[in-house]
């Protein structure tokens, strides 16, 4: 079982990535979460998301999902340039300390994140 | 403050160059809330130095619904009086990240600058070379030297800089939303752009209580009268005005929400390139993102497609015009052709009529989405209040009555440790009104 993502359904928010650092620092901060949303070709809206999992990064864009090996992936790939680099974040835990689930399946305002 | 704040307020002066810091009060968030409330007190602190002052809300960039919401307090140049304008977007967000909870921008610098604010540290920086460029050339170019592509950039463009009155306040290549003109207030100080950049970390009173109660009214929130539905055409159709929106729909590419805010209330237009594609388009500038409904409204009113309507918005932002106060100064001209419009925008002149408050109006009068209170005059102006204090998307607060008054004041116990009653929050609104 893992985090899904519809990549049509997103509407780039935010809220996940929010979710994702609140679960690691139980502080609002952005930049050790897991799922990014990448959103630097904003005068091409074209935009999507990216999780980070243990063996891979799942790379959802709008025309289909991608998934890549990490080590199969450049170090700082698949991410923003500017933002912390995605290698270098911890993998995605599902939220296991949480009965209820992934916290940002939870917050998601538009169902755009499943389990699966 | 320790909670949701980075307990700094910096002081810019752009006479001398010089950059204070202070630290942001308990006290003054319990008289004021935030957002709009602390600015009004900032700009009156230092209103000699006729202030630009940014802040974020008490919320902004937290997990309560709708999150998106910084100010940026100054007077108006089209109305002589101190308005509030909204940062919506990531703008907001980033603001409250950057390391300052406020920031005041006095006097005027001898000679173009730009304010590079990131990771607690604000830095004047030379703008010789971005003087006079577009708002997206320069966004480009402040990104560019920083090496950052997520730099939210609060920009003025060439209107502003030739004293236009409709020249707004852009948020990277987008109209913000403000109607007052404050781009020509910065371009004024001779200050071409504010870049922001913030990864900072904004710890909890009561984390895990806080979080609950957020996931709780964003489960009341989702079942409202806006779910199910995106964009400005569906904005349009939830207002009543069908023709609109089936007017916008052949254009309409994607939906995109600000930082935390449920509903996607930008909606971006393909001028050149299909609609419906889903890769990256070839095309650079492929299209406009719109987040304003009465711009769309009054562009359709001129009797221009929606293609033109598209061909005019791309222009007024890279000029930095606001595109509602170029719709209302046209059809206050009589023109009605978009080759006439496109080819006055340099020069076309306000004021904008309707700015009959301080705050700049979120959405067209009218029950949103059927919600009867959203047409309540006093309801709407209350609702604005609310989202400019707290830091709460302006036009999610007209569709979100769950975010109700008693649930955010609870929510300021658990998120900043200190206590907030219904009669302050009175005043404060009554402050800012």
């Amino acid at each position: 079982m893992g985090v899904k993502i519809d990549p049509l359904k997103c509407t780039a928010c935010m809220a996940c990535e929010l979710a994702c650092g609140y679960h690691r620092d139980d502080a609002f901060a952005l930049l050790s979460s897991c799922i990014v949303v990448y959103r630097t070709r904003d005068k091409k809206d074209y935009f999507g998301v990216i999780l980070k999992q243990e063996e891979d990064l799942v790379i959802a864009r709008p025309e289909g999902l991608e998934v890549k090996r990490i080590g199969a992936v450049e170090e700082g790939g698949g991410g923003d340039a500017s933002a912390k680099p995605m290698l270098l974040r911890e993998a995605c835990d599902l939220c296991s300390d949480r009965e209820a689930g992934p916290l940002c399946r939870q917050i998601c305002p538009v169902e755009a994140i499943y389990l699966d | 403050m320790e909670y949701l704040a980075s307990d700094r307020i910096a002081i810019i002066d752009l006479a001398s160059g010089e950059v204070n810091e202070e630290p942001y009060p308990d006290g003054l968030c319990q008289e004021k809330i935030g957002g709009a409330g602390v600015n009004l007190a900032l700009y009156q602190q230092h209103q000699d130095g006729e202030p630009i002052v940014l802040g974020a809300g008490l919320f902004t960039g937290s997990m309560v619904p709708g999150s998106d919401l910084g100010v940026v307090t100054a007077k108006s140049p089209l109305t002589g009086t101190v308005c509030h304008a909204p940062l919506t977007q990531y703008a907001g967000m980033e603001l409250k990240y950057s390391g300052f909870d406020y920031i005041v921008i006095k006097g005027a610098a001898a000679s173009p600058k730009y304010l590079w604010v990131h990771d607690g540290i604000a830095d004047l920086e030379d703008a010789a070379d971005l003087w006079g460029q577009d708002v997206w050339a320069a966004c480009e170019a402040v990104r560019a030297n920083m090496g950052d592509e997520l730099i939210q950039v609060l920009g003025a463009g060439p209107a502003a800089e030739q004293g236009s009155d409709l020249a707004a306040l852009m948020i990277n290549y987008w109209p913000s939303g403000d109607r007052f003109g404050l781009g020509r207030a910065l371009a004024a100080k001779n200050l071409k752009l504010i870049a922001l950049r913030g990864l900072g970390l904004l710890e909890i009173a009561e984390p895990e209580d806080f979080a609950a109660q957020c996931l709780e009214l964003l489960g009341a929130v989702k079942g409202g009268a806006w779910a199910g539905k995106k964009g400005l055409a569906d904005l349009a159709a939830g207002l009543g005005q069908q023709a609109l929106a089936d007017w916008l729909a052949p254009l309409v590419h994607r939906h995109r929400a600000s930082f935390n805010t449920p509903f996607a209330a930008n909606t971006f237009l393909f001028l050149e390139a299909d609609p419906s594609q889903l890769s990256e388009p070839p095309a650079p500038e492929p299209g406009v993102l719109v987040g304003d409904l009465a711009a769309l409204a009054g562009l359709q009113g001129l009797g221009l497609s929606a293609a033109e309507a598209g061909q005019v918005l791309g222009q007024c932002a890279h000029l930095g015009l606001d595109p509602a106060g170029v719709a209302a100064a046209a059809a206050a001209a009589g023109v009605k052709d978009a080759a006439g419009l496109m080819a006055g925008l340099a020069t076309i002149k306000g004021p904008v009529p309707g700015l009959s408050g301080p705050l700049a109006p979120a959405a067209p009068a009218g029950a949103l989405f059927g919600l009867a209170q959203s047409a309540d005059p006093a309801w709407r102006a209350r609702r604005q209040a609310l989202a400019y204090l707290f830091g709460l998307d302006p036009l999610f607060m007209l569709m979100a009555p769950e975010l109700s008054e008693e649930k955010l004041l609870e929510l300021v116990g658990l998120g900043i440790g200190l206590e907030i009653g219904p009669e302050a929050l009175d005043a404060a609104v009554a402050g800012i009104g």
